[in-house]
């Protein structure tokens, strides 16, 4: 297996005003291609903190942090926001798409930064919505979607450009649990059936539930990283049939 | 993406919008009426006045007499006209004029009628009567006030009174033929225009002229022009219009200075405006903003976007703007402003024109135009050099 994510006593300090706070003391842990794994804690654990660390939205205090294989901290700013467009994709809690762009110009909108050719935009992103289950809206504008249907666009937005990892922060805390369970079915089946790895920080019962692999962070530090049972793999696919 | 967000505060895009349109609409009338004011100004100055150049004899200026004369003016004109000037002499002299009890101070100025209509349009300016004629050489043209002053009017008797170069008294009767519009001051209180035959036999000045006044070709510079003139003249005084009115040349060309303050002062007005609605935009976006940037849009693609939609509005402004200001300009440059009861007043003692019409160039445009592009320009760079340094982190953080 290849290691997608590589965290090695990763520290990060924020500074509040004269208030100091420690939110990771030493964080080390690796995910690999395919995963489906969920970190897991308390509120203050520093999982959002370690998502940010790993999506290239922050930089660590002390420590490694490697996505692909390439140190974060070596990489401009310019390197990190080309390695968020193209290698990681995000679902954020709030979805936070753009509201005035549609459905499908929210899903394209990687692939134009990335300057696919529109016409492989568009079979692209039309069989993407599709896959998401949300053939037919997508013309719509994020306010003419349901708070499940916006979470699926961002879905989509974050799976467009084939990243290695999609880090999802909380990705069913907006949603009732009928949503939250079709979520999750949703982006179980793409990590089965296209193979994307997915990295999930959660408080969720339902999301540590599926998650494969679940990392707890308390104070900071790993206390606990247990891997359920492997799943029997489809054939031919590489991947977990879940 | 852009233009949508533009739309999505409807009523602060179309406030800022309007704001920049109606500040463009006044600055390019206000262009075009200064210009008018301008071109006016200098009309009088060069067409109805001083022309482009003067020639004198020398020490004529400090010391006017009527013996001190350009004695072969004709090896003068004809080689400027060669080189595409226009040129006429003309011979002055000074006196006094009468009509009943009244009497004024005045300038005698003997023109070559058919000559001097290529360098004046003075004759164009004839309120009452006729302007000069070879044919009547008794006839003469007055200015407006020196005609109130003396009260008379056209075939009223002038006696004219002065001195002939021998130093004998001079005089004789004249008849008014023509008077004259408001012109300059000088003009209007004592000019007294006479056929140049006329005045030469009135002082006895068979030869010479005492001024020759130049028109340059329309393409030559002024300061080119002097050089050619002076080559052509180098022992006499040769003259710009601008060194012989030297303040009201200053106020012209202080003109352009003032247009521009005050373009800048009403675009900073609407600069602060633009600053303070994009900076809206911007931090009411603020959270979006953040998550474009982890999305891996690049600094550089949040800058473009926010100097995108201010292009828009301006683009917006600056169609609105010119569109409106077409009709407004129409009419200004046709029908003008009727200045009324300050028609014939004078600035600088050059007569202003009855109407006030507006002059249509193309920097009527452009210079508005270019300076609301500036000032906007440099209003939106703070707010969209904002958004394009947002962190995702700390924005996302915002509700």
């Amino acid at each position: 297996m290849t290691a997608i994510v590589e965290l090695t006593d990763v520290t990060k300090r924020y500074v509040q005003g004269s208030v100091e706070v420690m939110a990771l003391r030493g964080l080390t842990f690796t995910v690999e291609a395919g995963e489906f794994t969920a970190i897991v804690g308390p509120s203050g654990s520093g999982k959002s903190t370690a998502l940010n660390l790993i999506g290239a939205l922050d930089r660590p205090t002390g420590g490694v942090v490697k996505v692909e294989g390439r140190n974060l901290a070596e990489m401009g700013a310019r390197a990190l926001s080309q390695l968020r467009r193209d290698r990681i994709g995000f679902v954020f809690q709030a979805y936070n798409l753009m509201p005035v762009l549609t459905a499908y110009e929210n899903a394209e909108m990687v692939l134009a930064l990335q300057g696919v050719d529109p016409a492989e935009r568009r079979e692209r992103v039309v069989k993407l919505l599709a896959d998401v289950g949300l053939a037919g809206l997508e013309q719509r504008r994020p306010e003419e979607l349901s708070g499940g249907q916006q979470q699926r666009v961002a879905i989509a937005r974050a799976i467009a450009s084939d990243p290695a990892i999609v880090l999802a922060d909380e990705p069913t805390a907006n949603v009732d649990s009928e949503t939250a369970e079709s979520l999750l079915a949703l982006m179980e089946a793409l990590n089965q059936r296209r193979g994307v790895t997915f990295l999930f920080s959660t408080h969720d019962a339902r999301v540590m539930e599926r998650a494969r692999r679940i990392i707890r962070i308390v104070d900071g530090r790993v206390e606990s990283d247990e891997k359920k049972p492997a799943h029997p793999q489809q054939p031919g696919t590489g991947v977990p049939a879940g | 993406m852009a233009w949508r967000n533009v739309w999505r505060n409807r009523r602060r895009s179309v406030v800022t919008i309007s704001a920049m349109a109606f500040g463009l609409w006044v600055m390019i009338l206000y262009a075009a009426l200064m210009d008018g004011y301008v071109q006016g100004m200098e009309r009088g100055i060069l067409d109805l006045e001083v022309g482009d150049l003067q020639i004198f004899p020398e020490k004529f200026r400090e010391n006017p007499t009527l013996w001190t004369t350009i004695e072969d003016p004709d090896a003068l004109l004809e080689p400027l006209v060669s080189q595409g000037f226009s040129a006429s002499g003309r011979v002055l002299a000074f006196g006094l004029v009468a009509a009943g009890e009244a009497s004024a101070g005045v300038s005698f100025r003997g023109v070559d009628v058919e000559r001097d209509a290529t360098i004046t349009k003075v004759q164009d300016e004839v309120a009452r009567g006729e302007w000069l004629d070879p044919a009547d050489p008794k006839g003469v043209v007055i200015g407006r006030r020196l005609a109130k002053m003396l009260a008379v009017d056209v075939g009223d008797e002038l006696v004219v009174l002065t001195q002939g170069i021998d130093g004998a008294m001079a005089y004789d009767l004249y008849n008014v033929r023509g008077v004259l519009r408001g012109i300059a001051d000088a003009t209007d209180r004592g000019g007294v225009f006479l056929n140049e035959s006329a005045l030469r036999e009135l002082v006895s000045v068979p030869e010479g002229v005492h001024q020759i006044i130049v028109r340059r070709p329309a393409d030559l510079a002024l300061d080119l022009a002097a050089g050619e003139v002076r080559g052509v003249a180098p022992d006499l005084d040769v003259q710009t219009w601008k060194q012989l009115m030297p303040t009201v040349a200053s106020l012209l060309e202080s003109t352009q200075g003032i247009m521009l303050a005050m373009f800048v002062v009403m675009y900073v007005a609407i600069g602060m405006l633009i600053l303070n609605a994009m900076l809206m935009a911007v931090f009411e976006r603020i959270r979006e903003l953040g998550v474009m940037k982890a999305l891996g849009v690049g600094p550089f693609e949040v800058l473009r976007l926010i100097l995108l939609e201010c292009g828009i509005q301006v683009g917006i402004a600056v169609a609105a703007g010119l569109s409106l200001s077409l009709p407004a300009l129409a009419y200004l440059s046709t029908s003008g402003i009727d200045l009324g009861a300050l028609a014939g007043t004078s600035v600088l003692g050059i007569a202003m024109e009855p109407i006030w019409r507006a002059a249509v160039s193309t920097g009527v445009f452009t210079k508005p135009v270019t300076v609301l592009v500036v000032i906007v320009g440099i209003a939106v760079l703070y707010p969209a050099c904002k958004a394009a340094a947002v962190q995702p982190v700390e924005a996302m953080r915002h509700h």
